[in-house]
């Protein structure tokens, strides 16, 4: 469904537009959109600049409205977007910035499993992994968490897990933010989250979630493969999931909450989806504490996910979790908001970055990043179609400087699910994957449809465009082996 | 009863387009939207009955609260709606029954996972006499 854009747009390099501030009423900062000229004209057909232009209008956005190439047309906010806003200047938080689906992430766990000894066996190990990795849609957990406990687990996140043997320490280490956002209230979280949230830790959900085999096919930067434990030709495993019913309640509760703050304000919106507080507001910092909350509770419900993988991993093999190596390489959030300080017009500032279909991509040196990846920059974690590749880049110096340490988060959809289950009509998408040798599983009987490689932007050509705009460097392309799907 | 709802696209998710000749068919039609997205409706029973009395500023909060609120049945309590009755509305309050009955694995087939009601290009209207709306899911 082609929307194109009426407002101006223009060339700034080969990997960057922009849509120039004076181009639209009210926008208060430029909008720039990375994109290759090769992927500007889905952009543009996707309907994400108009909201670029939007997000540009926020109280206390600075530096520009930011997309990746892997934009695509959102709710209110596009997906891609990056919007940093200056809490001391009355900065706002939107919860339509995060998304629905709080810190919805990635987490990449290598192995020493050589592919071409498990490709034998791949049918009968994916048909394994199915059956013990709970997806789909209305499928709960073997975890419930009744309220005492998930109090804790949603104020102190992964680190409860460790302290209950549910995680690592070496787990928590190589998480973001160590999988727990400080400054989260429990109280904040609504009961009817509490509910949703019970028998969902460790829960894959449905839609774009998965959990993915993949081969090392390709390193790309020797040194920061080997910080990771990347070899070629190695098993590894990527888990896509988010903060189930629990984050969505969140989000819908704030935004319903939040609906009379833009009045209270004097903000005004060019679209609903767009409420907003000030940052320094009570409704600001409460829903940023709840926020909070629903992140603490993503990292664990991707970290009880790697746990049943990695169990599932030694029973099919019959050897431990240590002789397989099966270790976490990094696990990063791409629905998020964070206060983060970073240099605006030559002064330090502390912004409240929103990152919404965005991986933080820090580099070498940051004092946020866990002792191993302190020379080479922090993974950002970038899965593909089913069809395609996922890779493993890491953060730059000139993330910082352009997109406020962010980088893309994955190939982003060009077409509509109902085009995409059309367009499946009379085919099975299964036979086709596996005549190319990926064997994939799924509950839900549109979601192959709805999510055959065609329905994604061509990966290689988004990430080379984060490579060639210099936000993140490439360390390591991984194809796909097997898939399974809610 | 002239009511009517069908789907929309939208690039990662799904709209409901719905009319009604009143605000409560409007209304009641959006629900039974939701609840197709969500299973396959023929097959779920009226075997019990829900009452929901929702309240918000203006009628398109409404609509979202009111959708809201269906979506939740089925995430906590597993309860799939078959039927939606509006007894009184007006643009601010809504007062519906709903009827269905819980989940059974081995009778109901899922279709799809709903996240939320947002209110992304949300318009519920009154035009010549009658009432339309679209509101999009995030899936």
């Amino acid at each position: 469904m082609a929307r194109g854009f009426e407002g101006k747009i223009e060339q700034v390099d080969a990997n960057r537009w922009r849509i120039p501030r004076a181009s639209q009423p009210g926008m208060r900062v430029d909008g720039v959109i990375y994109a290759s000229s090769a992927l500007i004209g889905d952009v543009i057909d996707g309907g994400g600049p108009a909201q670029v232009a939007n997000v540009a209008t926020l109280p206390g956005i600075v530096g520009a409205s930011l997309a990746m190439p892997d934009i695509h047309w959102g709710y209110g906010f596009c997906i891609g977007g990056v919007a940093a806003t200056d809490v001391a200047a009355g900065g706002v938080v939107s919860p339509g910035g995060v998304g629905y689906d709080i810190n919805c992430g990635v987490r990449l766990l290598r192995t020493d499993l050589p592919a071409a000894d498990v490709r034998g066996r791949l049918k009968e190990l994916v048909a394994w992994l199915f059956r013990d990795v709970p997806a789909g849609v209305g499928v709960g957990g073997p975890f419930k968490f009744e309220k005492g406990p998930m109090r804790h687990l949603l104020a102190e996140g992964v680190g409860y897990l460790v302290a209950q043997g549910l995680a690592l320490e070496d787990d928590r280490l190589v998480t973001e933010s160590s999988g727990c956002l400080p400054g989260a209230d429990p109280d904040a979280v609504s009961p009817e989250a509490y509910r949703r949230g019970r028998d969902q830790c460790g829960t894959l959900g449905a839609g774009n979630h998965f959990v993915e085999l993949q081969e090392v096919e390709e390193i790309y930067d020797a040194p920061a493969a080997e910080a990771m434990g990347l070899e070629v030709g190695k098993v590894t495993v990527m888990v896509h999931s988010g903060s189930r019913g629990l984050g969505h309640q969140v989000c819908g509760d704030y935004l319903k909450t939040l609906r009379s703050a833009p009045a209270e304000y004097g903000i005004e919106l060019p679209d609903r989806q767009l409420v907003c507080a000030p940052v320094e507001s009570p409704q600001g910092r409460q829903y940023l504490s709840a926020m909070r909350a629903a992140a603490n509770f993503a990292w664990c419900n991707r970290q009880l996910l790697a746990n049943q993988v990695r169990k599932s991993l030694a029973k099919f093999f019959g050897q431990s979790q240590a002789s397989l190596g099966t270790r976490q390489v990094y696990d990063v959030a791409h629905n998020i908001a964070k206060i983060e300080t970073h240099d605006v017009e030559g002064g330090r500032r502390r912004l409240c970055v929103h990152r919404k279909g965005a991986t933080r991509a820090f580099p070498a040196g940051h004092p946020e990043l866990p002792a191993r990846y302190k020379a080479v920059g922090q993974p950002v974690l970038i899965p593909g179609d089913m069809g395609t590749a996922s890779y493993v880049l890491v953060g730059t110096e000139a993330a910082m400087r352009q997109s406020f340490g962010s980088a893309c988060h994955g190939a982003g959809r060009v077409m509509s699910r109902t085009a995409a289950i059309q367009a499946a009509r009379g085919r099975q998408i299964d036979k086709e994957l596996a005549a190319q040798g990926i064997i994939v599983k799924a509950r839900g009987r549109t979601g192959l449809a709805e999510e055959q490689p065609a329905a994604y932007k061509d990966v290689d050509a988004v990430v080379e465009c984060v490579h060639a705009a210099g936000l993140a460097r490439k360390v390591a392309r991984m194809k796909p082996m097997g898939v399974i799907k809610g | 009863m002239a009511r009517h709802c069908e789907t929309f696209d939208h690039t990662a998710d799904v709209g409901l387009a719905a009319r009604g000749d009143t605000l409560g068919e409007l209304m009641e039609a959006l629900a039974e939207g939701l609840s197709d997205v969500l299973c396959d409706r023929s097959r779920v029973r009226p075997t019990e009955r829900r009452p929901l009395t929702v309240e918000a500023e203006d009628v398109e909060a409404l609509a979202v609260d009111f959708l809201s609120a269906v979506l939740l049945a089925f995430e906590v309590d597993r309860f799939l709606v078959t039927q939606a009755r509006v007894t009184k509305a007006s643009e601010t309050s809504l007062t519906a029954e709903l009827a269905g009955e819980t989940y059974d694995a081995g009778r109901h087939d899922l279709k799809t996972e709903v996240k939320a009601v947002t209110y992304h290009q949300l318009r519920i209207a009154r035009e010549s006499g009658a009432w339309s709306g679209r509101v999009i899911l995030d899936l």
